[in-house]
Order: C-alpha cells, then structure tokens, then sequence
C-alpha cells in the first residue's frame, strides 16, 4: 500500500513541478521515488517497517497484500524506475510523460494485489488510459498517432470482452470475489458426472482473452508490432516490460483461482503458448527494424510465459518473478541502447548497430550482454530464467518445453543480428552513447542474477 | 395489464442471449465498419451490453456487487471515451480523415 501512496504522490507533485519543463534532474527524481516505493515494498516484505494502518484502509477482500505481492509490486517500480533513468534524453517535452507513466505504475500495483474483479478491471483500465496518451505522445508524428488509435482501439475492445467475461463468472459462480469464485466450480468438478456450466467455462476464456490481448499472445497480438513500432521508445519499453509482466501476474493470479477445473482451460491455453513461442521467433526473423524485432521477441517471451501459467501451482511464483527481472532488465538495456544509437543515426533498422564495437566496445559488450540474456544463453539472468522454467515444466508438459527449446533455438537467429552488426559491419559515424554508468549497472545485475541466482532467490523467497 | 405480465415471464436466460446478442452486434461493428468514431460507439455498446446483464444478474442474485460494478464500468468508458475522442482529433489533425484505413503506415 505504501508503493500506492508513494508512486500516487510523487507523480502528483512531478505533474505541478514539472509541467512543460525539461530537465533531467525530474528523471532522477521520479526514479528515487520509484526506487524508494520499491526499497519500501521490499522492507515491509521483510518487516523491518510496518505499514499496517494504510493497508487497513483498504478492505481485505478488495486487494491483498501478502509478501509475494510486495515483491512482484517492488519488481515493477524497480524496472519503472530504470525505464526512466535510461531514457532521460528521451526526445518528448514535458515531465507530465514520467507522471502519466507512473500513473499507469498504479494500475499495475492494481492488477498485482487485487482480490476482486472490480479492482482488476481498474488496474487495467489506470494501466490502460495513460498508456494511451503516451503512445500518442509525439502529437505531430503521424505513426505515434497511428500506434495510439490502433493501441486504443484493441485496449477498449479488449476491456469488453473481459468484462463480459466477468459478467458470466459474475453469474456462473455468484460472485466477483478471487476467494469465492472458485469454490463453486471447484466443487462442481469434484462430484462425478455433473458439468461446469457453460457460463463458467465461457467467462474464463472471455477474461483469459481480454488479457491475452494486454501481453500480446499470438493470435491476439497482431497491434503489438505497429503500436511497439509508433510509440515513442520510453513508452514502448515500458510496454514491453511492466504491462507485460502486470498482465501476466494478473492473468496466473486469475486462472490459479480456478486451478480446480484446470483441465478445461489449459488445453486452450498450452495451443495458445504453442503457436506464440513458434510465431513470435519466426516472425522476429524477419523483420528489419529494430523495434519491430524486439516486439517480436516480446511476443516470443509471452509465450514462455504462458508455460508458467500453466504449471503455476500457486507455490511457484518465483519463477515468473525471475523471469520477470531478468526479462525485464535486459529489454531495458536493448532498448535503451538502441534508442541512444537512433538518435544519432535516425535510422531505426539493423544498420544502426553498425561499427558499434569500434565506435565504443563497453557499450557492444553490455549490448551483447543483453541480447545474449534475452536469447537465454549460459551466465546471463535470461538462461537461468529459462532453465527454472522449463525444468519445472518438465514433468507436467514435456512437449511444450521442447517447443520452447525449439523456440528458443530459433530466436538465436535474430538475437545474434544485433552481434553480427555491431562487431562485423564497419560504420561510418561513431554514435554518441551517453549513461555508460546505467548500462554498466544493468549489465552487472544480469550477470548477477545469472551466475548467483540463487543468492537473490534465497534472499527474496 | 397484459403488457405487464411479460416481464413477468422473463428468465434470466432471455437476459444473457439479449445482452450477448447485443455484445455480437459491437462487437462485429468493431471488427467490419471503417470510420473511428462508430468504432467508438461500438465499443460502447459492447460496455453497455455488459452492463445490463450485471445488472440482470445482481437483480436475480440479489447482490449488490454487480451493480456497483456498473457504476465503475461507465465512469471508465466515459474517461476511455474521452481519451479516445482525443486521439482521434489528433489522429483527424494530421490526416483530415477519421477512416480507420488512414492507419497502414506501420509495416513490417
């Protein structure tokens, strides 16, 4: 509750202090307040301080806060907070785009801790309606106003097929409670021979779907290139990254409830993680642009998400959260460098990277770093992310791990585009790469994570 | 008096196929016309579809939740309408058109 109140505030004072100005010192304010919110979140995890008056503000079937919700909550702001810091020089006027995007931070603290539907459909839509306006946000370039429509379009129409989902487990199980909901079919399952009635069924795929569309599962992924493509590059990474992840941990919080009718939805959804781990790499191959490539692979790692809801057994939401910070870091170190290496060169295909080992090599290696933990190769937080994953997933659904190694065989090819033009095409201008500092430490908490995991799995779970 | 008894005999089925009915008819409006701003009231009728049957079933339950939940559903269309709205003025400043077909700049 306190990372509410933090994040709320401190993007309430950025808007007043910081409206139409533009200056970095801003950034690195709204990032220590996102850094404090998570220190916060993390502290009460452990309970060195307790925030016990605030959070009974709130009724306890309305949002929950138990330790793996703090830790997911302090996950987000932690990323937000880098997000911010990375893209400091991003090229859109105004500190009202840092507010807006904290704004939308709320949302994803909503979608995190909620108990019931009503706070659910909130955090989406507080996630949702800022996002919007960010994507939109360079107002005289026709593709940031193309990727706001189309983002806009595909995120009103996905509320409403989750609300009506929610409407039939509104009316299949009485009642819109996370703890409640689930008894009634739960129950229904376990005397032989009596159906789920339909709308229970039909209100899990409908909600299931609505938020398929926020994380971009093929087959309803089809606005994340365009919008990824338009949107300014701090909003994109923040796309890819925080939405993602809320969605995720909103998604397996959901389906964990009716984990006692499991075997009617995880058909549908093991097709689903199929064909979005498969489609997502083959079409990451190829694309030319670089933000296109990277929406791709974002798609691809939706799908190796999916493996997780699938095994989530409500005792495991470690890994997601692994998952999640090694995912989540090394997005924001590719992006961030590849944002840096656009506004030299404006040119935002592959041949951007050119002559990037030459120009500055600390930059490439950090560069390789990422893309390497993205691809999920050995010593990087990608691989062990992966290897948790899949080695879970193992019993339960050998046949999608081997797709995912499939998947994640192929998605070498186009990670390694990004080496292959760094170190072996010759560049004709040397960019300009400021924040050398943000990207050492990025790179260090990847090789961190990846080579002592278990230090910060001990710590944290 | 013989128009009263109707309502009467109404089931909470004849109010899941209305609104599901009504939902199809947004929701194909979203999939197959081209101009924005009947998107947008496509997309509202899905809401409002979504509405009558909380309602229906909060009545039939006798639970307040799902009407509570009606109350929060407009106050969120309204504020995605007029984010919506907005962008579209946007979108209108720069192409003078509120087709939807004006949205093909982005290829991969």
């Amino acid at each position: 509750m306190i990372a509410f109140f933090i994040t709320f505030f401190g993007a309430v004072v950025l808007l007043f202090i910081g409206l139409n100005k533009r200056e970095s010192s801003f950034s690195i304010f709204a990032a220590g307040i996102l850094f404090l919110s998570a220190f916060l979140c993390v502290a009460s995890k452990f309970g060195w301080c307790n925030f016990g008056i605030l959070e009974s503000w709130v009724p306890a079937n309305m949002m929950q806060f138990s330790p793996e919700q703090l830790l997911f909550m302090g996950l987000l702001s932690f990323l937000t907070g880098f997000i911010i810091l990375s893209f400091r020089d991003s090229d859109i006027i105004g500190n009202d785009q840092l507010a807006l995007m904290m704004f939308s931070l709320c949302g994803a603290y909503m979608m995190v801790c909620y108990q019931h539907i009503v706070v659910l459909f909130l955090g989406i839509e507080v996630l949702s309606i800022p996002l919007y306006v960010l994507a939109g946000s360079k107002k005289d370039n026709i593709y940031s106003n193309e990727a706001a429509l189309k983002y806009f379009l595909m995120g009103a129409f996905s509320t409403g097929i989750f609300l009506l989902g929610s409407a039939f487990i509104y009316g299949g199980t009485g009642s819109l409670e996370l703890e409640l909901m689930g008894i009634k079919p739960s129950f229904m399952h376990a005397i032989e021979g009596m159906p789920i009635p339909v709308l229970i069924n039909a209100g899990i795929i409908l909600m299931g779907v609505g938020l398929l569309f926020k994380v971009a599962a093929v087959p309803f992924h089809f606005w994340a290139p365009d919008v990824y493509q338009g949107s300014p590059n701090r909003t994109t990474v923040f796309m890819a990254t925080v939405v993602k992840i809320s969605a995720f941990i909103a998604l397996y919080r959901l389906l964990n409830t009716f984990v006692g009718i499991k075997s009617n939805w995880s058909g549908w959804l093991s097709i689903l993680a199929t064909i979005t781990i498969l489609w997502g790499n083959l079409a990451a191959m190829i694309q030319q642009n670089v933000k296109r490539t990277l929406a791709y692979s974002s798609i691809a790692h939706a799908g190796y998400l999916l493996i997780f809801i699938l095994i989530a057994d409500g005792t495991n939401a470690w890994i997601l959260w692994f998952y999640g910070l090694a995912y989540g870091i090394a997005s924001i170190l590719v992006f961030s460098i590849s944002h840096q290496l656009y506004n030299t060169n404006k040119d935002d295909t592959f041949e951007a990277f050119n002559g990037l080992a030459k120009s500055s090599p600390i930059v490439a290696i950090a560069l390789v770093i990422g893309v390497l933990s993205l691809a999920g190769i050995p010593i990087s937080a990608g691989f062990v992310g992966k290897f948790y994953l899949f080695s879970f997933a193992w019993q339960s659904d050998p046949m999608l791990v081997c797709t995912g190694l499939v998947g994640s065989a192929l998605g070498v090819a186009y990670y390694f585009k990004f080496i292959k033009h760094a170190f072996l095409k010759v560049g004709e201008k040397s960019p300009v790469i400021k924040d050398r500092g943000i990207l050492i430490f990025l790179v260090l908490i990847i090789l961190m994570a990846g080579v002592f995991p278990w230090i910060l799995l001990r710590t944290f779970f | 008096m013989s128009s009263l008894t109707i309502f009467n005999q109404l089931e909470i089925s004849h109010y899941i196929y209305l609104s599901t009915v009504l939902f199809s008819i947004g929701l194909f409006g979203v999939l197959f016309r081209r101009n924005a701003i009947i998107l947008l009231m496509c997309i509202e009728l899905m809401l409002n579809a979504v509405n009558l049957l909380f309602v229906a079933f909060s009545s039939y339950m006798g639970d307040s939740d799902g009407q509570i939940f009606v109350f929060f559903i407009m106050v969120v269309a309204a504020a995605e309408a007029a984010v919506g709205l907005a962008i579209l003025v946007l979108v209108y400043r720069n192409t003078r058109k509120t087709d939807v077909s004006v949205l093909d700049n982005l290829k991969g």
